[in-house]
């Protein structure tokens, strides 16, 4: 396993994202809301390049006929079918398949991202 | 040119702008569409995630970088047909709707406008693309002469209704289409979306839908009651060569309402006279199906054995529905459809259907790139996704 710098954190406020190639592998690096995440750029339903989807919150579970709006900024959606993944846990919300994450170590204000090569 | 490595994409939707429609209409519809006023629009009904994809720009490494792949035929030639190893792909244009305009005069003109403009921006591109005729059901005498205007041009090859109707299909009302379609050895193919649009019945058989999760649910809804209705009235009696392709209806219902259907028949029969064969005979016979949304249970074996009690190898087409939200990629379906009948879907049934042997005679058969020729490898053995990206 190797580190990997990518920027740093001022460059990555919350709510953006950088995509890169590390070790032959396409990745989406996200700051949610203070919290930095990395996670693959293939949605594990169809291998769409789910890294450039919107980024929003989504409606929470609740009583039938209720809206309440939640989670804005943690919720990354599939460009392709809108398969909607958590960005914290990499879970889909819909199916049991989840994104493919990566560590990430902040050092000096520095993005760091763990991956084997 | 029979390379059995190429696909065939029986779904794409292009982008095209009413207002380029509006360059071919004749007065005073002209004025009316660039006024603002291009028909009976849309339910409404909203998808979160936009019903067309959002990524539909070329990559930022091509020289077309940012610009539309759906609304640019020499784009989506490169960024669609070649990048998926497709030898050809049909145009089916979003526009349908306005077909479904209570205005018969302005919807037929409009269709008509459609058709023009798929002549002038997208057939001298490519002789790739292909494309349906675009028709207003509710004028069926308009729509058959429309066939018959354009059966000659090699590049169309099929007829588009939207499956959102006043009656349904198999009405003797529409017959003069399948007449004229039949004339002019092209199928007939219905499309979802329109449900509930224009002079179309509600959108689904219970009545109007709270959601478009629910609305996009129950659109399958039309597609039985066409087949019903298609086989019931006698049109595959009456135009013994017709087919009719249920175009993005999915595949999973067709063999349970066949047992329904031919059970009914059983006692029924007297009622339709004209059916010596059971429904399912005509169904297999006449009707194609194309694969997108192809279906997609937990248990991907399920899929298999439902598949298998039809007969997938001429009734099944692959269709991308690109550039649409719910739309399937040819590695995607190749991956459903078990190994003996995968060329036929893929490829094989669509070149025969739409006659393309003689249709392509005429073309230079290395007319595609060279990325199609770099693809062949990937798609022929083992199936593995053309994706830029290689999973670990």
């Amino acid at each position: 396993m190797s580190l990997y710098q990518i920027t740093s954190l001022n460059e990555l406020p919350p709510g953006a994202r950088k995509l890169v190639t590390v070790a032959g592998k396409a990745i989406g690096i996200f700051n949610v809301n203070g919290q930095i995440v990395a996670v693959q750029n293939i949605c594990p339903h169809e291998l769409a390049p789910i890294c450039v989807g919107r980024v929003d919150g989504t409606t929470l579970e609740s009583q039938p006929g209720q809206m309440i709006w939640g989670r804005d900024g943690e919720i990354l959606a599939c460009p392709w079918h809108g398969w909607e993944f958590d960005l914290l846990s990499g879970q889909c919300l819909t199916d049991r398949r989840r994104l493919r994450q990566f560590e990430v170590k902040i050092v000096d204000e520095t993005i760091f991202i763990a991956v084997y090569s | 040119m029979n390379d059995s490595a190429w696909i065939i994409d029986t779904d794409i939707h292009p982008y095209i702008d009413p207002q380029r429609v509006a360059d071919f209409l004749p007065q005073p519809w002209r004025r009316r569409v660039q006024s603002g006023n291009a028909g009976p629009g849309h339910l409404g009904y909203w998808n979160p995630n936009g019903v067309r994809r959002s990524d539909v720009f070329a990559p930022d490494d091509s020289p077309e970088k940012g610009k539309r792949v759906d609304a640019d035929a020499a784009t989506m030639v490169k960024h669609h047909l070649d990048r998926f190893a497709l030898s050809h792909g049909i145009l089916n244009a979003d526009l349908i709707n306005v077909g479904l305009s209570p205005e018969t005069d302005f919807a037929c003109a409009f269709m008509s406008g459609v058709n023009e403009a798929i002549v002038t921006d997208w057939f001298t591109v490519s002789p790739r693309i292909l494309a349906s005729i675009h028709i207003t059901p509710t004028d069926p005498q308009h729509a058959a002469a429309e066939i018959r205007r354009w059966a000659a041009h090699p590049q169309f090859v099929q007829v588009l209704m939207p499956s959102g109707s006043r009656t349904a299909y198999g009405s003797r009302l529409y017959h003069p289409i399948y007449a004229a379609a039949e004339e002019c050895g092209l199928p007939v193919a219905i499309h979802p979306g329109t449900e509930g649009l224009g002079v179309s019945g509600v959108p689904t058989a219970a009545g109007y839908p709270s959601n478009y999760l629910e609305w996009h649910t129950g659109l399958v809804g039309s597609y039985l009651a066409h087949l019903i209705s298609l086989i019931s009235e006698g049109v595959f009696v009456k135009f013994p060569k017709l087919k009719f392709v249920m175009i993005e209806g999915g595949v999973s219902w067709l063999v349970p309402l066949l047992w329904r259907f031919d059970k009914n028949w059983k006692a029924l029969r007297q009622l339709s006279p004209w059916l010596i064969h059971p429904p399912s005979h005509y169904a297999y016979e006449h009707i194609l199906l194309t694969t997108q949304p192809i279906e997609e249970p937990e248990n991907p074996q399920q899929l298999q054995t439902l598949l298998a009690m039809m007969p997938i190898e001429k009734m099944l087409m692959f269709s991308s529905d690109y550039p649409h939200w719910d739309g399937d990629t040819p590695d995607f379906v190749g991956r459903h459809i078990p190994a003996a009948h995968r060329q036929q879907v893929l490829r094989d049934t669509a070149w025969a259907l739409y006659r393309l042997d003689e249709r392509t005679k005429n073309t230079n058969p290395h007319h595609a790139s060279k990325s199609i020729q770099n693809l062949k490898s990937k798609i022929q053995n083992p199936y593995v996704p053309l994706s830029n990206h290689e999973l670990e």
